[in-house]
């Protein structure tokens, strides 16, 4: 490629044949292929927080439309003279232009009429302009295909014309709120909604009341803390234990170990929960933090890293004196700071996203321990019908550690590409 | 080399803070009052042989949350029940407030249940199976059965004789005859708790979209009384006829929507004394195919199994069955909308259901008898009137005035559709006594979600449906 | 040692007072933890049920350990030291745990998260002291700008930490605090950490583990074991405790509340139990081979002109494994191969990769809660983001090409032929950039002269990918694939999330998991779904063990 080429000037820089300039021309279509796919591919891995973000943001009546809209958007109202409420503004066609009119008036029931002798075109009138031909005792009526129906008195062009009904349906009466002359009668679901972009922030100042979900979410940051941190160290000194130190009955262990990452946690949920109301832990924080730094996964991974590192630099601390901490300390944790970066991401989003166990151990009622995913479930059961505050509520739990991650992108993403996570 | 000893000076530092910030916990009687209260309270059974040490300890150690609740000298109980919205959630509280300073001697706290369907009894039965479930708590009226006969609610039979002024005839009849019925003697001589509350199901209108499709008036033809299944399939395919994505008739895919259908075809889920199924006799086919068809052949309903509420509420569905629950999302939609009862099907009736859920006391409740009044306090009048004002359900005691009330929550302007579901033969959703429930109805589930969306014959449904659902009943 | 025993001769002379000392010790626990023993079994003492066993077992321990202490120690064996120290570390740990137990600091975790918002802004100051000190990495060029920024950084970052720190300190309890918890019997439990840790240190230090003539490996035996001891102790009473616990419960019927009879491999049994049966025809009735009171059919198939059908005593495990393995099938390589290909590509040189990285990156992020109430919403068949997609993308063809398609819309999450799919995009969507930045990891330690030798010898980049990165990708691949297969075969929140009823629809995204969910916590058979987890461990454990082997052992040290 580009770059390779530059380092051989010696080769490759001597003669630019016209097959190296279509290479380079096929190189950039290529690349902008590319771009084209990676673009698209991050819309597809974005497009679910969009619609997320802006949905939180809407007005409760704008949350169910049809089609969907990304942007929260309100339709205009107009004041009328003699409505109490404000009118809803329509784009209508009048005479071949549009115009804002406001729906004034809707559900006007409308009957379909035709002439019996051109069924084709037909005619939308409201019923109340329609009488029966012959009056309301005595109405004509006419037989067509063997089925008797009804004759009406349609007034058509200044004509009256005896027509048939064919079908009912509702109008709405759309007036310009300028000229009050201006009036037409048109469907209204069909009709293009006049509408602006807004957005609702008291969406988030809500739902931060409903549940205590700002409580929740300071629960699950400390609740992440420790249980990084207590990982850290446990994984930090397991795993060197079993990379670096031989000690009978250390191999079975170590099997044992990574035979518990294939058991279903749901499995665990009833003995572990005996055991917390035993402790006195149950409906307490302590029960999401403490059984929870003890992994066999961190275990795994830290010994992974461990067994990378040369023996030999640490032959040469012992020799001159260093104790197993001393080494651990000087010479591991600073050569494992990637893996530690890669464990840390690996546990924090374990912890700041597990589910289950805290719906079982923490009570319901008491929201003060709850953390932002048990919160999130409460909410999307009892604020079902309100979209928008879920979602606001997802939003918020969404959203901070993305921000730390893309802030501090630097030390997890990049450490856990050099972790080089061995396997 | 500084930075190190800085760093070592920071991490006592963390220690040391976690230590005496942590020890702040002592300020609130934490933990450690239930750690010492239990030797405390084993002591007083010192005598007692070693098994029976053993279940006050664990108690005791579940009393510490109600311990903080509690004034000083009450007897603390906790209450639960499953709020639908937080609004609910509110009432319940100043409800639990209101009580607690009636009450002497009593001091309550009420627990907002999660309203997630299925994992409230989940998780409450996980709470009982430890020890760390509420006093008093609202289950289903279809899970009243598995708590009863897994002994985890009090019979509360001779509380209420001992009761001056306790009726069951106060109740509505549906839910008493389930809740008194006792399965050991086969008689009903028991209580396992009383009714919060009863609702039944409706249709919900979208009044503009009938309009349009110049559809009859549903609520003219129910006071006319032709509100039936044919009046229904016209309304429901004239609005279907407006486009592609209009629906005429939207329900959730659980047993409620399903059961209506059959019922009011004169069939239902179990024979006559609840022992075996009845799915396959002729009239609830005849149901089940008359919903098959809405959703097959006359395709006139939001697909089964797609929640229909999002698309009501966007405007595109006509009719969307569901219950009272759904009134305050509904109103704040933006077109005409109003109520009708279920149309009345081949035997006569609309096949509504009557549901209710009860108040039981948790079978290790160390108050019995304060847990008896605080369901009998929750269950008054006064009580139920504040909670329907919110429009989410119909009080359980029978009494003109409560209906008379409930009749002025609007909208929906036509609440006495409710009332009529209520009078109109409903049926009282009920525990199974005889089998098992959750198994019963993930089989009911599974098989009828695969007719409706015509991956299985009414014929193929028919043929194996009793002899799969039969198992639940050993 | 050997070496350097000539000067330590007035150091072994101290050891011998400590390790007498030491015996005197040890015989005082001998006697305290025999007679605590005594007290324990006969119900003495009481205690909560869990502490008396836990306390009666720590004792039981500490009195053997005592013994051979008093006995070893004044021999100078070896022994004697592993034992003195094992009990003085059970005594420390045990009283220190007890202490703080009963001062509350477990507990009073949740006191602590009352104070932790206000401390939170302080984290703010040291999380934006991390930025500054990452800022000066822009001054690479600069030595003394990067050092004075990053010194600059750390002081924002400490200053932040300790004012955290002080305001997470609940200083008004404090003096409540000494009132009610420094009390005699807590007290006394922190002088008896203080004084087995004391004795602990008296026999680690290196005098004395002379004097008892330790040799390189047994000192390293012990080091190992005290290193692992943290992690050792919480996995013992955290996770494997637990569920040996359940692995006798599946053997029994416990229902979560009373009952808890042994009743064998009932539970495996029935779970097992299959029946084949020939069919006269294909359409004949399962009720007319098979004894549906025990049986339901479960499939039925054609073999050579005949029909048979397999019916099951219990149908939804069957059907909950065979969605399993379906789900692990399709999600595995939607998860993986996507992954690995992004990671080719953001390997490159070319601009903007660490913003795609980023973007691939945060669905990882996301709560699977919230993750799944999106997805939900957007695969609404009426009103949802996908099908109106499909709509306008069709309507957008047939306007360019003139043709009349109607455009499909499927009912995701509604029929059993999409809704399993559905999840298993959900969840690709979900894991494949936490996949691509394990592949990159990978990538990157692959050596860069390969390459260039590569290039030399005139590979291009497709065939450098093939013969150079894939193989040395081997260890990361096995531990994506491992790792993603394991959470495949333990796929349940999103169903349970996103599928009305549990499950369905038809039970086409019924899980293992979700079954064993069902029966744990629906209809607590306990001792059922313990046995189904168990049947599922067995199963992961075997498809893991074939995928090491096919992948070649190598990357696993085992």
């Amino acid at each position: 490629m580009i770059t390779v080429r530059g380092k051989d000037p010696g080769v490759q820089n001597t003669v630019v044949s016209r097959p190296e300039v279509q290479r380079t021309w096929l190189h950039r279509l290529r690349k902008l292929a590319l771009y084209a796919l990676l673009t698209i591919m991050a819309l597809v891995m974005i497009f679910p927080f969009l619609v997320m973000i802006f949905t939180s943001l809407k007005v409760p009546s704008d949350t169910f439309s049809y089609p969907p809209r990304l942007l929260p958007q309100e339709q205009l109202t107009v004041v009328m003279p003699d409505m109490d409420e404000p009118a809803p503004l329509f784009n209508i066609e009048v005479d071949g232009e549009k115009r804002q009119l406001a729906l004034v008036q809707d559900n006007i029931r409308i009957g379909i009429y035709a002439d019996p002798n051109a069924l084709e075109v037909t005619y939308s009138l409201p019923v109340r302009e329609v009488k029966p031909t012959g009056g309301f005792m005595d109405q004509q009526t006419i037989t067509i295909d063997g089925k008797e129906q009804e004759l009406w008195d349609v007034e058509v062009n200044g004509q009256v014309v005896q027509m048939i009904q064919t079908g009912l349906t509702a109008y709405g009466r759309f007036v310009d709120p300028n000229d009050p002359s201006v009036e037409v009668l048109a469907n209204v679901r069909l009709s293009e909604p006049v509408t602006r972009v807004t957005a609702r922030p008291q969406n988030y100042t809500e739902v931060l009341q409903l549940n205590g979900l700002g409580r929740s979410l300071t629960n699950t940051m400390l609740v992440t803390i420790c249980v990084v941190l207590g990982q850290l160290v446990t994984s930090v000194s397991g795993g060197y234990a079993f990379a670096r130190l031989r000690f009978p009955g250390r191999d079975v262990v170590f099997v044992l170990y990574l035979g518990t990452m294939m058991i279903p946690f749901v499995v665990l949920i009833m003995p572990l929960y005996q055991l917390m109301v035993q402790i006195g832990w149950s409906d307490r924080l302590v029960a999401l933090i403490l059984p929870w730094i003890f992994t066999a996964y961190g275990t795994f991974l830290m010994r992974q890293f461990f067994l990378t590192i040369p023996r030999e630099i640490e032959e040469a601390a012992l020799l001159d004196g260093a104790s197993r901490l001393e080494i651990l300390w000087r010479l591991f944790i600073p050569a494992a700071v990637p893996a530690l970066a890669t464990l840390a991401t690996f546990t924090f989003l374990y912890a700041w996203n597990s589910f289950f166990w805290p719906l079982v151990i923490i009570n319901t009622g008491n929201t003060d321990n709850h953390v932002l995913t048990l919160s999130l479930n409460v909410l999307r059961g009892r604020a079902a019908d309100s979209p928008n505050l879920v979602l606001a509520g997802a939003a918020i739990s969404v959203i901070p550690p993305m921000l730390i991650f893309i802030l501090a992108q630097r030390f997890f993403i990049e450490s856990a590409t050099s972790s080089g996570v061995k396997g | 080399m500084s930075s190190k000893r800085v760093s070592i000076w920071l991490s006592l530092l963390v220690l040391f803070s976690l230590l005496i910030s942590a020890c702040g916990g002592a300020a609130a009687p934490a933990a450690p009052v239930a750690e010492e209260a239990a030797p405390a309270e084993a002591a007083a059974t010192e005598a007692a042989p070693e098994e029976a040490t053993e279940a006050p300890t664990e108690e005791a150690v579940s009393e510490a949350p109600a311990a903080e609740a509690a004034a000083e000298g009450d007897v603390a109980i906790r209450w639960r029940t499953r709020p639908d919205n937080q609004e609910e959630a509110g009432v319940y509280q100043s409800i639990s407030d209101e009580i607690d300073a009636k009450l002497e001697g009593i001091g309550l706290a009420y627990e907002p249940g999660g309203s997630e369907g299925a994992s409230y009894q989940d998780q409450l039965k996980t709470e009982i199976a430890n020890g760390t479930a509420p006093d008093v708590f609202w289950i289903p009226g279809t899970d009243v059965a598995d708590f009863a006969k897994r002994g985890l609610i009090l019979n509360l039979a001779g509380q209420a004789a001992n009761t001056e002024g306790y009726s069951n005839d106060d109740f509505y009849a549906g839910p008493m005859n389930f809740l008194t019925y006792n399965p050991e003697t086969d008689v009903n001589d028991a209580l396992w708790g009383l009714p919060r509350d009863v609702s039944t199901f409706v249709l919900y209108l979208n009044q503009d979209l009938l309009a349009e499709a110049g559809a009859p008036d549903p609520i003219a033809l129910a006071a006319e009384g032709n509100w039936d299944w044919d009046a229904f399939v016209e309304v429901a395919a004239a609005v279907r006829g407006l486009g592609s994505d209009i629906y005429g008739y939207g329900a959730n895919a659980w047993w409620g929507p399903y059961g209506t259908w059959m019922n009011a075809a004169g069939g239902g889920f179990f024979n006559a004394d609840r022992t075996a199924c009845n799915l396959n006799s002729p009239e609830s086919l005849a149901g089940l195919e008359f919903e098959q068809r809405l959703y097959q052949d006359l395709d006139v309903a939001v697909p089964y199994g797609e929640d229909s509420e999002p698309p009501f509420r966007a405007g595109k569905v006509g009719m969307f069955q569901n219950g009272r629950w759904a009134t305050p999302g509904i109103r704040t939609v933006d077109f005409n909308w109003d109520v009708v009862e279920l149309p009345k099907g081949p035997a006569g009736n609309a096949g509504n259901w009557q549901f209710w859920g009860a108040y039981a006391v948790n079978a290790n409740t160390e108050h019995p008898e304060e847990a008896w009044k605080l369901v009998q306090e929750l269950t008054q009048a006064e009580t139920q009137a504040k909670i329907s004002a919110l429009g989410t359900n119909i009080p359980s005691r029978v009494s003109q005035e409560a209906i008379d009330a409930f009749l002025t929550f609007t909208p929906p302007a036509n609440n006495q559709a409710f009332i009529n579901g209520l009078q109109d033969n409903a049926v009282a959703e009920g525990p199974l006594w005889k089998g098992d429930w959750p198994s019963y109805v993930t089989v009911m589930d599974s098989n009828v979600q695969a007719l409706m969306t015509g991956e299985k014959s009414i014929d193929d449904f028919a043929a194996t449906i009793c002899d799969e659902a039969d198992k639940t009943f050993q | 040692m050997a070496a350097t025993a000539q000067p330590m001769q007035k150091p072994i002379k101290e050891a011998n007072g400590w390790l007498t000392g030491l015996v005197i010790w040890h015989i005082l626990i001998l006697l305290g933890a025999s007679a605590g023993v005594y007290a324990l079994y006969t119900a003495q003492i009481l205690l909560p049920e869990w502490v008396r066993w836990f306390s009666l077992g720590a004792l039981l321990l500490m009195v053997p350990g005592s013994l051979g202490a008093i006995l070893f120690i004044p021999r100078r064996d070896h022994r004697g030291r592993t034992l003195s120290l094992l009990v003085n570390y059970i005594g420390f740990l045990l009283c220190v745990l007890a202490f703080l137990q009963f001062i509350g600091v477990f507990a009073g975790f949740d006191e602590l998260a009352d104070r932790f918002p206000r401390s939170l802004p302080f984290f703010g100051i040291a999380f934006a002291g991390y930025l500054i000190y990452a800022f000066a990495d822009r001054y690479e060029n600069s030595p003394r700008r990067q050092r004075t920024i990053q010194r600059m950084g750390k002081i924002v970052m400490l200053a932040g930490l300790l004012l955290a720190l002080l305001a997470l300190i609940g200083w008004e309890a404090v003096p409540q605090f000494v009132q009610e918890r420094l009390q005699v019997p807590i007290l006394l439990l922190l002088a008896g950490g203080l004084l087995f840790g004391l004795m602990f240190w008296a026999m680690w230090r290196r005098p004395a583990a002379q004097a008892m003539q330790v040799n390189n490996a047994r000192q390293e035996a012990i080091e190992g074991y005290l290193l692992l001891s943290p992690n050792l102790i919480g996995f013992l009473l955290f996770l494997a405790g637990p569920l040996m616990l359940s692995l006798y419960t599946s053997f029994t019927n416990w229902d979560g509340f009373g009952t808890r009879d042994f009743i064998g491999v009932a539970n495996y049994a029935k779970l097992l139990n299959l029946t084949f049966a020939p069919l006269a025809d294909a359409r004949q009735p399962a009720n007319q081979v098979v004894d549906v009171r025990v049986y339901d059919e479960l499939w039925r198939f054609s073999f050579l002109g005949h029909s048979y059908l397999v019916a099951a005593a219990d149908k939804l495990f069957w059907l909950a494994l065979r969605n399993t393995f379906l789900f692990g099938i399709l999600v595995v390589p939607l998860a993986v191969l996507p992954a690995l290909g992004l990671a080719a590509v953001l390997n490159s040189k070319l601009a903007g990769m660490k913003v795609f990285r980023s973007i691939y990156f945060i669905p990882s992020v996301a709560a699977v809660v919230g993750i799944a109430l999106i997805w939900q919403w957007m695969y609404n068949a009426t009103v949802g983001w996908i099908n109106y997609g499909l709509l306008v993308a069709t309507n957008f063809f047939n306007s360019i090409t003139g043709l009349s398609i109607v455009a499909a819309q499927p009912r995701w999450l509604s029929v059993s032929d999409t809704a399993l799919f559905a999840i298993v995009v959900m969840v690709a969507w979900q894991t494949i950039g936490f996949n691509t930045i394990l592949f990159l990891a990978g990538m990157q330690n692959v050596p860069k002269v390969l390459y260039e030798a590569a290039t030399v010898d005139g590979a291009d980049a497709r065939r450098q990918f093939i013969s150079i990165t894939l193989p040395l990708l081997g260890p990361t691949t096995v531990f994506v694939l491992s790792t993603s297969i394991i959470a495949a075969f333990q796929i349940f929140e999103p169903i349970f999330i996103m599928t009305n009823p549990a499950g369905g629809p038809n039970n086409s995204t019924l899980s293992a998991v979700l079954y064993l969910y069902q029966n744990g916590f629906q209809r607590f058979n306990q001792g059922y779904a313990s046995a189904v987890a168990w049947l599922l461990f067995l199963i992961i454990f075997i498809v893991t063990l074939i995928q090491y082997r096919r992948q070649g052992n190598t990357s696993y040290e085992l």
